[in-house]
């Protein structure tokens, strides 16, 4: 493989005179199911082999992507990503330079003590039928659930003209269970995801009957719960929603490339956004967690960066063309889904640091507000308008957690709120998700439970 | 890597399904797909990226005892791992269990005819045309107002194939192309930055407008700017087809799928022949939609495109099938079926989901409204609860209007609801038809629609 690549790069600078020239090569194998109510839809396996040639030319980006690894075919298409480049440099403004990066040569192995590429399809269909089971059998107004199951493993390769070579191991595993209850005309709809780079073993914690039941029982006490009044209220959120706001609310805002782009925190750096008792991290070393890995997809480390220092911006997650504009040191953020990508800055495993309050303590001061424990689906905009959709929230009332309330969301600006922020818990959680940005990335978000002292609630009552 | 010719598809899908057949398949199928995509991107105000890619695989479905199991691989020079990929197919479909309701594939029968989906014009751009139409995109946009900054965009051509052949005889070839380009702008005032503002021209064949793209996407942008809070009430608003897409993509469209239907998910269940919208919405799914998106001879598992009704005249008429929905209820597949390329089976999903247009003009709408919101995009629509249809939302950006006139943006405002009640308080429809991913639609005028403010 490693000569191969090699070729590939020469050609892109020595016949084309590449700035900068990589190759990542994958192969990978994936297992998938998909599973509604006790059906098997379908038990599915694949082969994925490719490569993405990325070079700079004259400045500007080109980038091919083929679904081989074939030497004569790689010659081509990375003559065709510098052609390509060439023709994208015609009105090229400011010529992209990076950040230097070290040369780096390792090979990186996964050492789960389950391997699910060494597990039968059949023992994955039983996990996923006892998923299943689990919720059909919880209560009789779950009318149906699906169950999807993915699991991916095999080794990726990347080769840069700067004497970087790097193979890595790759294992994913990845759940998501959906269920419905129905009563009278009432629907109600709930989720969960598992998500783990560990290995199979995850099933071990997150056992089937212990996540089914989960995501069942949040189904049918929905039914419960009543249309609430839209408006301002105090809220305490929970770890899995702090987790949600904590990525789409400040994170993509902290995406160097989107800050670029004009988000609101281009003139916040080293500036104070957030109250006193907010720290956000973006980890790419939580061993076992869905956003972790070694390298990135520029062959750069990942780290623990620091974004949000009690309440002021420290940092950016960078690739090395933002690193270069911001003059920032490198973080490791930049990730591609698999070969037919580009590698784009994306977040690893976010949080937000616990402090010392305890459940009680945060509710007990709210007279009337909302307890908002889980999320279904977040958006954030440039400008700092971020929305989180909410599947599962509860009434306070005098200090207590009350009634439940349904299919609620909750809303604002990202920077009046993070100054709203006036208690941090002392729990921690952290939630495996898929963030979509244009192509999908693996990744874990959370903290503990937390008080906002007002945030706007979208109700239809 | 050369395009796979039409001849060699075909003889690939063929190949795989006797292969699965001599290997002790019940039945098998074959699809074919290939997808070859050049595109000129625009990031921050500069052309600075060119990529071309080039994806093609084969998927294999097995059917053993009524059990399917499925496979699928990119690695289509050797013969040996395209015999492991059917080996893995029927070794997935012995693991699996059986499926009382499994029917069979289905049979063959004629393609329909489709008119629009591919120009020659199209697959001969390169790069350089593509840098041109980008430019010009992005000069508009610049031109129209210093306060405006393209952040990112895209002008791109696609030709996309797919073959597909299965034990019962079905044997299909289509191909399409696909241009588009699109811009997203912001615009910055004084301590102040709009949310993204979008615009963008597709189509199957070379028919675009990249400076109108750029103008109108820096128009919107400078006109999301001073916005304002409004108040909590319930309003007329307007939804143009940007929202209405986010809206209904997870929950009406959801509701007419008969996989939903029969798996208790839709709030539609049982209501055909029943008033599910107002009088004067008619909606088609219509697979064969002249110049359509979706519009192909055949789908993800070889049965005719068709056309649909869905809801004529606010009355509930069909659901919509691939071949295992229908033949479970014994009925004939809508051609319904799609796919993920070569990387998934087949699911019920839309084709061009069309709401037909109205005769007013978008002007006459927003003049006949006193107090209203024109909202464009929503945020965390996918957070709807896609069985009840409820939703609670962003409108950003959206535009106030009082007494038939634009007077400002408006900030932050959410909207909340249900999409099925939305439905029946539909009372203006535009005559503005535009296609948008899997909708094709005007604008649609809502009465008392709660919209919550500060």
């Amino acid at each position: 493989m490693k000569d191969v690549l090699r070729k590939t790069i020469d050609v892109a600078v020595q016949k084309f005179g590449a700035e900068y020239a990589e190759v990542r090569a994958q192969k990978l194998f994936k297992t998938m199911l998909t599973l509604k109510e006790e059906r098997v839809e379908a038990a599915k396996q694949g082969i994925e082999n490719g490569a993405a040639l990325r070079v700079l030319v004259n400045g500007a980006w080109g980038f091919a992507s083929v679904g081989t690894l074939n030497a004569e075919t790689l010659a081509n298409a990375v003559s065709d990503a510098c052609k390509m480049a060439k023709a994208a440099s015609l009105r090229l403004k400011k010529p992209i330079k990076l950040a230097e990066a070290k040369a780096v040569e390792d090979k990186v192995l996964m050492t789960p003590r389950k391997d699910p590429s060494k597990i039968s399809i059949e023992d994955k269909i039983n996990t996923a039928l006892t998923m299943s089971n689990t919720i059909l059998g919880y209560d009789n107004r779950i009318k149906s659930c699906t169950i999807d199951y993915l699991d991916l493993t095999g080794t990726t390769y990347f080769m840069n003209n700067e004497d970087t070579y790097i193979e890595q191991g790759k294992l994913y595993i990845w759940s998501r269970l959906l269920a419905t209850a129905v009563e009278a005309s009432t629907f109600t709809f709930s989720r969960e995801e598992i998500g783990s780079t560990a290995g199979y073993e995850i099933f071990d914690i997150e056992t089937p009957e212990i996540v089914g039941e989960r995501v069942a029982k949040r189904a049918v006490k929905q039914l419960k719960a009543k249309p609430q009044k839209g408006g301002t209220f105090p809220a305490v959120l929970g770890p899995n929603v702090v987790g949600v706001f904590v990525h789409e609310a400040f994170g993509h805002l902290a995406e160097a490339d989107l800050t670029l782009s004009g988000s609101v925190l281009l003139d916040k750096l080293g500036k104070k956004i957030a109250s006193d008792v907010v720290t956000f991290y973006d980890d790419g070393l939580v061993e076992g967690a869905f956003g972790s890995f070694e390298y990135d997809d520029e062959g750069v480390p990942t780290q623990k960066t620091l974004l949000v220092k009690n309440g002021v911006v420290v940092g950016l997650m960078h690739n090395r063309e933002t690193a270069q504009k911001f003059s920032a040191k490198l973080t490791g953020n930049a990730r591609a889904e698999d070969f037919r990508f580009e590698p784009i800055i994306r977040m690893r495993n976010t949080f937000m640091e616990p402090k010392d309050y305890s459940f009680e303590e945060l509710v007990e001061d709210v007279k009337f507000g909302y307890y908002i424990k889980n999320f279904r689906g977040g958006q954030a905009n440039l400008d700092g308008t971020f929305q989180v959709g909410i599947q599962e929230a509860y009434e306070i009332v005098n200090g207590e957690v009350g009634a439940p309330i349904r299919n609620a969301s909750i809303s604002g600006n990202t920077l009046e709120t993070l100054l709203k922020v006036d208690a941090v818990g002392k729990d921690f959680e952290l939630w495996p998700g898929r963030c979509g940005k244009g192509q999908t990335a693996f990744i874990c978000d959370g903290g503990p439970h937390i008080r906002v002292k007002e945030v706007l609630v979208g109700g239809s009552a | 890597m050369v395009a796979l010719k039409q001849e060699e598809m075909q003889r690939l899908a063929e190949k795989a399904v006797s292969l699965a057949e001599r290997k002790g398949v019940d039945e098998a199928e074959a699809f074919v797909y290939q997808g070859l995509t050049t595109s000129v991107n625009i990031e921050r105000g500069q052309i600075n990226r060119s990529s071309r890619i080039i994806d093609r695989g084969l998927g294999v479905r097995a059917i053993v005892n009524k059990a399917t199991g499925f496979s699928y691989t990119n690695v289509l020079e050797s013969e040996a791992v395209i015999e492991e990929t059917v080996i893995k197919a029927l070794s997935s479909a012995k693991a699996s269990k059986a499926d009382k309701d499994w029917h069979g594939l289905p049979t063959k029968k004629a393609f329909s005819s489709v008119e629009g989906t591919y120009d020659n014009k199209i697959v001969e751009l390169n790069s350089e045309d593509l840098v041109n139409i980008a430019s010009t995109m992005l000069d508009a946009a610049e031109k129209t107002d210093r306060r405006v900054f393209p952040i990112e965009g895209e002008a791109a051509a696609s030709y996309l194939c797919k073959a597909v052949a299965n034990s019962n005889g079905v044997e299909g070839f289509d191909h399409g192309t696909i241009i588009e380009c699109s811009l997203a702008t912001i615009a910055k005032g004084e301590g102040e930055v709009t949310p993204a503002c979008f615009e963008f021209n597709i189509e199957r064949k070379y028919d675009m407008n990249p400076e109108w793209v750029g103008k109108e996407a820096a128009r919107l942008a400078v006109s999301a700017l001073k916005a304002k809070r409004t108040e909590t009430k319930s309003i007329d608003v307007i939804f143009t087809q940007f929202a209405l897409q986010q809206l209904l993509q997870y929950t009406l469209i959801n509701a007419v799928k008969a996989d939903y239907v029969q798996r208790n998910q839709s709030a539609f269940k049982g209501k055909i022949g029943e008033k599910v919208a107002s009088d004067i919405v008619t909606v088609y799914d219509d697979g064969l939609f002249n110049g359509g998106l979706r519009t192909w001879k055949f789908d993800g598992e070889g049965t005719p495109q068709q056309k649909t009704p869905i809801i004529e005249k606010g009355i509930l008429r069909n659901y919509i099938y691939d071949n295992y929905t229908a033949k479970k209820e014994r009925k004939e597949s809508t051609g319904n079926a799609s796919r993920a390329g070569y990387l998934s089976t087949p699911n019920v999903e839309a084709t061009n989901f069309r709401i037909m247009s109205g005769n007013k003009s978008k002007e006459d709408l927003i003049d006949g409204l006193k107090e209203g919101l024109l909202v464009y995009f929503l945020q965390g629509a996918h957070s709807s609860n896609p069985a009840s249809g409820e939703f609670s939302v962003v409108a950003t950006p959206a535009w106030k209007i009082e007494n038939g006139e634009i007077v400002y943006a408006t900030k932050g405002a959410m909207l909340a609801g249900n999409i099925f009640q939305v439905l029946t308080n539909v009372f203006g429809l535009a005559n503005n038809e535009r296609k948008i991913g899997q909708l094709v639609a005007p604008w649609f005028l809502v009465e008392n629609v709660k919209v919550v403010g500060k």
